[in-house]
């Protein structure tokens, strides 16, 4: 037994595996330092869900099949606009924004699990498309992924709401879907633009102007930039050590265990740590990006093509916007920010990937990128 | 080649990736010193405490002033802003301070414009306890510690002398490094002269504060050094009868100035009228304020040390001293002095019209006699007069700490200065009475006697005998400083000091008033025309167009322990006002034992 299972940790994707491994296990000490001061037991929740997590790692690479997921995408988007829809009703109010669904032991955030549905339905909806993928089938896509943005925009949650689409767009691209039209959706998307400007809140609008000229409210939306800011140029080459961060320990950075954990983590580490943390995650994505490359398995290709898209995607915005490049949107860092339902539905998304890759290989492909042209 | 979407993505994924890894060696490498400045800044609080000013007291340990802590309520308007709504605000601050929050306050909360506002100065007793009870609701408040400066009553007897103390200007701060704009400075008198003195040292307080201004931890405190005690040279009970005496003679302005002949401390300098010291300082109403400025016997203005009025006949003492020492005359020479003095067409009169006859020198001082002194003016000439004048110390700041202003003494050159006119023999005959261009302060009269009595010793006059030095743990006495001694015969001082006892004793003594006094004394009167003689042909009906009146004095005659001026503004005459002002000062400090210089 104990070999079968060495064996089987032989077939799976190193690289992937642990650095997922790491990330989490870094996180429970980031939480702990950016927490500890306030008496909060955030990083001893963070550790039962790295736990959970890294089970469930493991028993999505071994015990599950990615194809099932096919079959079952249709319900699954089904369930996840169930639960968007009942968080409006019974869900639990946070600093303004109703997102999660209180289950007593665990805040459930549907817009997280709508964020992994939507990728296995992507998938599953494109590789069962004739490829290049055509202008109905699109516009099909481009439907079903604005029911459930529609829906977590207005709770609001903007930056959830990009972050499900961007992996959508990413795997049209990919399929081939002609440039011309990307090129002119993104053109109705810049002339609509100064519509939706005016439909955004107050505070999204000045997160936005914020960004552009933070000194000009240094007390207001730009606190979070300026002191974010500060935290992580203060750190310097090497940082200032861990639990050494005075900028978080004294709560001059807010959201310091969630959006802004790499502030943290740039302050007290430095650079030299912030530089690899960055490249961990784009060898990640690009890791994930070429395993999907090798399949022949198109929902596989696909799911892979998503969930590395997401990563990059999603890493790039919260790093951006903790360095003050990026408005400030409400976007957790994969793997590192405190919260639950992120932590899982990543974890579980990396499992999937390793799944993929360990079913494919186990099934020993040849590699046929050649003949299978650019998708 | 064809486009690759695979490649064209990853090749975005990297360059976007290439602008955090920028984006992150910006931040921390090129800008990582200036960031980590913000940082300590953003953390690290410096609190000044204020130390406590040194206490005045006078020359035997009555306190004058000193310093009482204050509280005032801060309030950090970004805290403020965030925990409060205005209405609920106006309210608690009504209920527990009764602060009616106005507009200005009310804006600067709302648009957070400064880092720190006052809302109430000097709480009284309920409103710190107010503060403390109801502390846990009151987020971003906090008590500052202000030193406050309390003057008592015995303060008020010489407020010119003490002066007051204020906040410093931007400018001030710059130049010192030891003060902060919260740190009280002396801004006039004795507070303003021995500031380094009184002036302690602030403490200094680093504090780890979190973003809403809550103390986290110390991490280094500097306690305040407070400042060193001072001792006046003054007599507060002197002082007082002074004082009370001026007050009580009815008239409404003047100085009068007693110091130790023997070094040049002073005993007591009154400039009248005075004002409540601690009013002033507290600040006080419009009305109030003008009350004080246009009042025309100017309570402002210290005339000890900046009033210059002509001396008229108490500078005869010293155009004697000139006279004996140059040998225009001797003791014994005397001279025909008639009701007037003619130089061509110019008369110059006598005082009194019946003149004085033939007689020497001390007798010309019992008298006062103009005709007499016109005669030795004129054979002295204008440079020696000057010369003595000046060797005595009038006109130059003996001690330019307390001297503001001191005489203009007149010469040729000083007249081509600045009237454009040569020197006349009138002008000579004119300054031989002391009339004419010459103008003192009421503490330059001083300087006529003390050489006199000490035997010619020029000191620098002292207004504080020591200050205690709480490093040193001691003392620190003054000793008399002499500048220089003038060369006199002592037959020559004692014919002068022989001739102002006779003022007081002599048969035609001018102010036989001083013989009430219980010890031998011995004195000078002088009325100084304020006007010429025609305009005060119309009678002294006028206040302002009376003469001045003046008496210098020392005491005991045979070993002087006193030296003293008494000068009322416009009292008319120096034998009739001053003298018996300087009597009833004498008599009562006599009779109650003041005088007890060591």
């Amino acid at each position: 037994m104990k070999e079968l299972i060495f064996e089987k940790l032989k077939k799976i994707d190193v690289i992937v595996f642990f650095i997922a491994l790491f990330l989490i296990i870094f996180s429970i000490f980031n939480i702990y330092s950016a927490s500890y001061h306030e008496f909060s037991n955030l990083y001893i929740k963070q550790i039962i869900f790295a736990v959970f997590s890294f089970f469930i790692i493991l028993t999505t690479t071994f015990l599950f099949d990615y194809r099932w997921l096919s079959s079952v995408s249709f319900y699954l988007y089904g369930l996840g606009i169930f639960l968007l829809v009942l968080v409006k009703f019974i869900g639990t109010t946070i600093l303004g924004a109703k997102r999660w669904i209180n289950l007593g032991f665990f805040q459930l955030q549907p817009s997280e699990v709508m964020k992994s549905i939507m990728i296995f339905f992507s998938a599953n909806y494109i590789s069962s498309s004739k490829l290049p993928l055509s202008f109905k089938d699109f516009l099909k896509l481009m439907l079903f992924s604005s029911i459930p943005f529609v829906l977590i925009y207005t709770q609001p949650d903007l930056g959830s709401g990009i972050m499900l689409l961007l992996p959508v767009f990413a795997m049209v691209f990919l399929a081939g879907f002609k440039l011309r039209y990307i090129i002119g959706f993104a053109l109705v998307l810049v002339l609509i633009s100064p519509l939706v400007w005016t439909h955004l809140k107050d505070y999204q609008k000045n997160r936005i102007i914020a960004i552009l000229n933070p000194e000009a409210d240094p007390k207001g939306t730009a606190y979070h930039i300026i002191q974010s800011k500060i935290a992580i140029g203060s750190g310097m080459l090497t940082g200032k050590g861990y639990l050494q961060g005075s900028q978080s320990k004294y709560y001059f950075l807010p959201e310091q265990h969630t959006d802004f954990i790499f502030a943290t983590i740039g302050e007290e580490w430095g650079f030299v740590v912030s530089f690899l943390l960055v490249s961990l995650y784009l060898v990640l994505s690009l890791r994930i990006f070429f395993i999907g490359r090798q399949l022949k398995d198109m929902f596989g290709k696909f799911i892979c093509y998503g969930v590395a898209s997401l990563i990059a995607f999603q890493s790039f915005i919260n790093i951006a916007m903790n360095l003050a490049i990026a408005p400030v949107v409400g976007v957790p860092l994969p793997f590192l920010s405190y919260g639950g339902t992120a932590l899982i539905m990543f974890s579980f998304l990396i499992g999937l990937v390793l799944n993929i890759s360990y079913i494919n290989s186990k099934q020993s492909f040849q590699l046929y990128t050649e003949n299978i042209g650019d998708y | 080649m064809k486009f690759n979407r695979f490649y064209f993505l990853i090749t975005v994924i990297f360059l976007v990736y290439l602008i955090l890894v920028g984006r992150l060696f910006y931040l921390q490498i090129i800008k990582g010193q200036y960031y980590a400045e913000i940082s300590n800044r953003n953390y690290i609080k410096i609190f000044e405490s204020n130390p406590p000013r040194g206490k005045i007291y006078d020359r035997n340990g009555v306190l004058l002033a000193y310093d009482v802590p204050t509280f005032d309520l801060i309030a950090f308007p970004y805290i403020v802003k965030e925990n409060y709504k205005i209405e609920d605000l106006k309210v608690i601050l009504k209920n527990l301070f009764e602060i009616d929050l106005d507009e200005k306050n009310q804006n600067i909360i709302k648009k957070n414009l400064l880092p720190k506002i006052t809302l109430k100065k000097n709480l009284n007793q309920k409103d710190v306890e107010n503060f403390y009870n109801y502390s846990y609701m009151l987020k971003g408040f906090y008590l500052e510690v202000v030193p406050k400066r309390v003057y008592t009553p015995e303060a008020n007897y010489l407020p010119h002398i003490i002066g007051y103390v204020g906040y410093p200007t931007k400018e001030e701060v710059e130049k010192n490094p030891d003060i902060t704009l919260s740190t009280l400075v002396g801004k006039s008198g004795i507070e303003k002269i021995y500031d380094h003195i009184l002036r302690g040292k602030a403490g200094q307080k680093a504090v780890l504060v979190d973003a809403f201004g809550r103390q986290k931890k110390i991490l280094w405190e500097k306690d305040p050094q407070k400042g060193n005690d001072i001792y006046l040279s003054i007599d507060i009970r002197l002082q007082k009868i002074i004082y009370e005496t001026f007050k009580s003679s009815g008239h409404k302005s003047g100085a009068v100035v007693i110091v130790d002949p023997n070094s040049y401390q002073i005993l007591a300098a009154l400039s009248y009228p005075t004002y409540d010291l601690q009013k002033f300082y507290e600040g006080l109403k419009l009305e109030e304020w003008q009350a004080l400025t246009g009042d025309k016997y100017t309570p402002l203005v210290d005339k000890v040390f900046s009033g210059r009025y002509p001396p008229g006949s108490i500078y005869k003492p010293l155009v004697s001293i000139a006279a004996l020492e140059e040998g225009v005359i001797t003791p014994e020479t005397r001279i025909l002095s008639g009701s007037e003095f003619s130089i061509g067409k110019y008369k110059y009169r006598n005082w009194n019209k019946a003149g004085c006859g033939y007689i020497n020198v001390a007798q010309a001082l019992e008298m006062s006699c103009d005709t007499f002194y016109y005669q030795v003016g004129l054979k002295l000439g204008v440079d020696d007069i000057y010369k003595y004048t000046k060797l005595f110390g009038i006109g130059e700041k003996l001690n330019p700490e307390i001297e503001k202003k001191v005489a203009i003494v007149p010469n040729r050159e000083w007249k081509k200065k600045v009237l454009k006119q040569p020197w006349f023999h009138g002008d000579t005959v004119n300054l031989s009475i002391g009339q004419g261009y010459l103008s003192i302060t009421p503490f330059d009269a001083t300087k006529i006697v003390v050489p006199i009595v000490n035997g010619g010793k020029v000191l620098k006059p002292q207004i504080i005998k020591g200050y205690y030095d709480n490093k040193k743990q001691m003392f620190v006495s003054l000793n008399p400083e002499v500048i220089r001694v003038i060369k006199m015969k002592k037959w020559n001082l004692d014919t002068v000091r022989y001739g102002m006892y006779l003022v007081v004793y002599g048969p035609q003594g001018t102010a036989k008033a001083l013989k009430s006094v219980p010890v031998k004394n011995a004195g000078k009167t002088g009325t100084a025309q304020v006007y010429t003689y025609l305009t005060r042909q119309k009678k002294h009906s006028k206040w302002d167009l009376r003469d001045h009146a003046w008496f210098i004095s020392f005491a005991p005659y045979e070993d002087p322990k006193l030296a003293g001026v008494v000068f009322v503004e416009h009292g008319e005459s120096g034998g009739g006002v001053a003298a018996p002002l300087m009597a009833n000062i004498l008599k009562r400090a006599f009779k109650e034992g003041v005088v007890d210089v060591k």
